[in-house]
């Protein structure tokens, strides 16, 4: 199983995603990559986020998506 | 058809047609702050079906339609059943990665859409080399709000409304106030404009424009090269341009912008006319 970490680095490896508390307003995922962050960690924690919490202060850091992670079901 | 009212009804929807969903599909990026704008100008429709949701958003005289479904299998299902698909102009985009993004056209096609143009992505880290060595005496400024007619004028006629997500005057101005429009002026006209969004470390070209009768001054040159001075923070710059615009495909790989590889099928029913 990938981490977080390794996802977000798929997605776009021009930015350090350890380095930043908001991942949105720092410009580093728009609305295509979090789809794409969605379809990822879906399958690859074996869950499905809710349509309902495809918002951004779900996806501002790592720590924000393990929070959404757990709530949507995963053991991450 | 029914109106949006609020972003959580367009969030709800989306969730009622992801639940347990076995292949969720979308052509659907949802960006709140736009969405409550679409809802607040009355340009957002939504009509529900049992395991999808087609959005209309409302620009001009034609649709943009979004669709998200729970499978493909019920997008193809639902698509036949769509009176406003015959009915009024519409266009989507399916945007994705070259296979993904074609392999979903047929469902469509069949439905009496055409394939209208083909968009791809571009993008440059800020130590990619920008080639343009051109000087310039041109001063380039942020636009001002009078100018949104101007600005809207020289989109309308460098663009194709149809398949290149031209802003209405609301947007231009909303734009021009938070200092997202550059533009070069010649003899009190609007020579150029370069028309950008900003957001932290990534920034979006959206629109590079040169009135045919300023293209001599190099103007264009001067805004791309102001542009990139003024974006200092930002370490990733991405546009869309239409792939049969070689000459702008050539000029943005001039300063440093490659295919990263998603594409934007254009598709336009039998009432859109090109």
């Amino acid at each position: 199983m990938k981490s977080i970490a390794e996802i977000l680095k798929e997605i776009r490896p021009e930015f350090d995603f350890t380095t930043s508390q908001d991942f949105i307003s720092d410009g580093m995922l728009d609305s295509f990559d979090i789809v794409t962050l969605v379809s990822s960690l879906d399958k690859n924690f074996s869950v499905s986020i809710p349509g309902t919490e495809i918002l951004p202060e779900n996806f501002q850091n790592i720590q924000t998506i393990e929070a959404l992670l757990r709530k949507s079901g995963a053991a991450t | 058809m029914t109106p949006v009212q609020t972003v959580s009804q367009v969030f709800d929807a989306i969730q009622q047609a992801k639940a347990g969903a076995p292949d969720f599909c979308t052509n659907f990026f949802p960006v709140q702050r736009k969405v409550q704008d679409w809802i607040s100008h009355g340009e957002l429709f939504a009509e529900l079906r049992h395991d999808a949701i087609f959005f209309y958003r409302r620009d001009r005289d034609f649709w943009h339609l979004y669709y998200c479904a729970s499978s493909k299998t019920a997008l193809h299902r639902e698509i036949p059943t769509v009176a406003e698909l015959r009915t009024e102009p519409i266009v989507l985009d399916l945007v994705g990665k070259e296979g993904d993004a074609s392999a979903a056209i047929g469902d469509w096609e069949s439905a009496g859409f055409r394939r209208y143009s083909r968009l791809f992505r571009m993008s440059r880290t800020s130590t990619d080399a920008n080639g343009d060595k051109t000087e310039s005496t041109t001063k380039i400024e942020f636009a001002v709000v009078p100018d949104a007619k101007a600005v809207l004028e020289l989109l309308e006629r460098a663009f194709d409304r149809f398949g290149e997500q031209l802003p209405v005057r609301y947007e231009i101005e909303s734009a021009i106030q938070a200092q997202q429009v550059l533009v070069a002026r010649h003899q009190g006209d609007i020579a150029g404009l370069l028309f950008f969004e900003t957001q932290g470390f990534s920034s979006t070209l959206r629109f590079w424009a040169v009135a045919t009768e300023h293209r001599a001054l190099k103007v264009g040159s001067a805004l791309m090269r102001h542009y990139f001075a003024t974006q200092n923070a930002v370490k990733r710059f991405v546009l869309w341009v239409a792939a049969d615009n070689v000459n702008a495909v050539q000029k943005y790989g001039h300063y440093g912008y490659k295919p990263d590889g998603l594409v934007d099928y254009v598709l336009a029913n039998q009432l859109v006319r090109s």
